[in-house]
């Protein structure tokens, strides 16, 4: 695959309308439509709020806390949604594989373009959140983008991954959905990851090598309150702290290449 | 698993040349018992069972098809003819040989690839229209042609699901006549719609016939072999059997099948 073609503008045309489709397709027959890429994540949050917040009381120390839990469940759900969508896309696209011919990747891109259109209307909630809550505007707040931009470029590389080998073996959609889960308590976005800390220093400095907690805190700290612990900030040792990025990079050229060498075969597999 | 690739390659080229093909082989490999899912694919390895039969689909065809002409390929079910289009299109890998594509190739391999029965006539149409290269602009263009073409103007509106099977087919068989391309590869999409309908798709192909466009057809109706074709070939169990004359190829495919030909 060159270089020109991967841009060219038949595929071009093709992405931006695929995506445009699925997004069409995600809220069909729904009496409240496009609502809904606001109300699921507002209830989401509300829920984790009452449980965890006000029934709980975790987080009482931290400023802004409702905004801070809104801003992590958003990026969770946009992660969550990226690599689920991505995963399943190339099954879920198989007639289009079958019968016509172009780059395999547009079907991937274009399902977790959805997932990014829904996160940057929830990026808007959460913004408007922030100013009723009283957070400060300040310029940080357009160094959330390189953050969204890296969650995106994992979730693209896991979804590159799993769903080249989803096509053969389907276990992987249900085996990633338990890895979420996990996942979901593995990252501090319903709990502080102070409360970690006053445990186990090491336990907070492992969590926070994970690429998703430190984007999320990374996000947090530009948009909400610079008193966030980040992965920067947490681990000293700044060999150590570059870990989540080249994960993230790892991830990506392993699944780019992965899916590559699969792709050719997806229209007879599929 | 090791699997050989063959190479299929699209130039631009003045060669009067369109399609090159040497030394195509291309087989499946057949799942034999539920060898889907890891504990399975787990199983078979320690037992040593490959879990998979390979068939062969195609075995080493060799031709070349000239600018201008139009070619028919027939052949029994499962000779191969649908799996050589697929290749031609690049949507299957030939696993051995060289292909040459020389210039813009349109495959048809099914009329209405991409059509959901969730979304209007109108969003299908534009969907389709990206399928086939087409922006949404070049789509408006042509747009109200497409729906005049169909019969279908009054149902622009209504979901897919509400058409009936043939209103379908019109209204793909409709946008697809739109591409333009050097190559056209058709697959079994000449019998559409109702004799009325069929007559303005015979127009269309005799259109194609008289300004000289390349087409590779794949069918069924040697009717249609002797009208529009200048080149049939006759595959059998995934080789060429016959390769000329459109009218020697319909006979030999009839007597192969045991079909006594009417006088005419």
């Amino acid at each position: 695959m060159s270089i020109p073609r991967v841009l060219n503008r038949k595929n071009r045309i093709l992405l931006s309308e695929l995506t445009k489709t699925d997004f069409k397709l995600r809220y069909q027959g729904s009496v409240l439509g496009y609502l809904w890429a606001l109300l699921r994540p507002l209830m989401m949050f509300a829920i984790l709020y009452l449980v965890f917040s006000k029934l709980l009381k975790i987080g009482n120390d931290i400023p802004h806390y409702p905004v801070y839990l809104l801003c992590g469940t958003t990026m969770w759900s946009f992660f969550t949604e990226c690599t689920m969508q991505g995963i399943q896309s190339i099954i879920i696209r198989g007639d289009l594989l079958r019968k016509i011919s172009f780059p395999k990747y547009i079907v991937v891109v274009s399902s977790t373009l959805t997932a990014v259109i829904n996160l940057l209307i929830n990026l808007v909630v959460v913004v408007v959140f922030a100013l009723i809550n009283g957070v400060t505007p300040s310029w940080h707040w357009l160094l959330v983008l390189p953050f969204v931009f890296e969650l995106y470029l994992l979730s693209l590389g896991i979804a590159f991954l799993l769903g080249s080998i989803n096509v053969k073996f389907r276990d992987i959609t249900s085996i990633w959905e338990v890895i979420v889960q996990a996942l979901f308590y593995a990252v501090p976005v319903i709990y502080p990851i102070t409360m970690v800390a006053n445990t186990s220093t090491l336990a907070a400095k492992v969590i926070l090598l994970n690429p998703i907690a430190q984007a999320i805190q990374d996000i947090r700290y530009n948009l909400i309150t610079t008193e966030t612990v980040t992965t920067w900030n947490f681990v000293q040792n700044q060999l150590i702290a570059i870990i989540p990025i080249l994960l993230v990079a790892a991830l990506l050229i392993i699944g780019a290449f992965t899916f590559r060498k699969k792709s050719k075969f997806f229209a007879e597999e599929v | 698993m090791r699997r050989e690739i063959g190479t299929r390659t699209e130039i631009q080229t003045n060669s009067d040349i369109a399609i090159s093909v040497k030394g195509l082989h291309k087989s499946f490999n057949l799942p034999t018992e539920q060898a889907f899912g890891i504990k399975q694919a787990i199983f078979n390895r320690l037992r040593g069972v490959k879990g998979y039969k390979e068939q062969k689909v195609l075995k080493g065809l060799d031709f070349d098809i000239k600018k201008g002409e139009f070619v028919g390929i027939v052949g029994r079910n499962g000779s191969g003819k649908s799996t050589l289009l697929k290749i031609l299109a690049g949507v299957y890998y030939p696993q051995k040989g060289d292909i040459v594509i020389n210039g813009n190739l349109i495959p048809f391999i099914e009329l209405g690839v991409g059509f959901n029965p969730e979304l209007t006539g109108r969003e299908n149409v534009y969907m389709n229209g990206a399928l086939l290269g087409f922006s949404n602009k070049e789509m408006d263009a042509m747009y109200d042609d497409i729906w005049e073409f169909a019969e279908l103007k009054p149902f622009q509106d209504q979901k897919l699901k509400n058409y009936s099977s043939g209103m379908q087919v019109r209204l793909a068989f409709s946008i697809a006549i739109r591409a333009r391309g050097d190559i056209l590869l058709l697959d079994e999409v000449l019998a559409v719609g109702d004799a009325a309908f069929q007559q303005k798709c015979n127009e269309y192909f005799q259109s194609l016939h008289d300004k000289g466009q390349t087409v590779i057809l794949v069918t069924h109706s040697m009717e249609n072999v002797r009208r529009f074709c200048n080149r049939a070939i006759l595959l059998e169990d995934g080789k060429i059997v016959l390769d000329g004359e459109p009218d020697k190829v319909a006979s030999a495919y009839n007597k192969m099948l045991g079909i006594v030909e009417k006088t005419k």
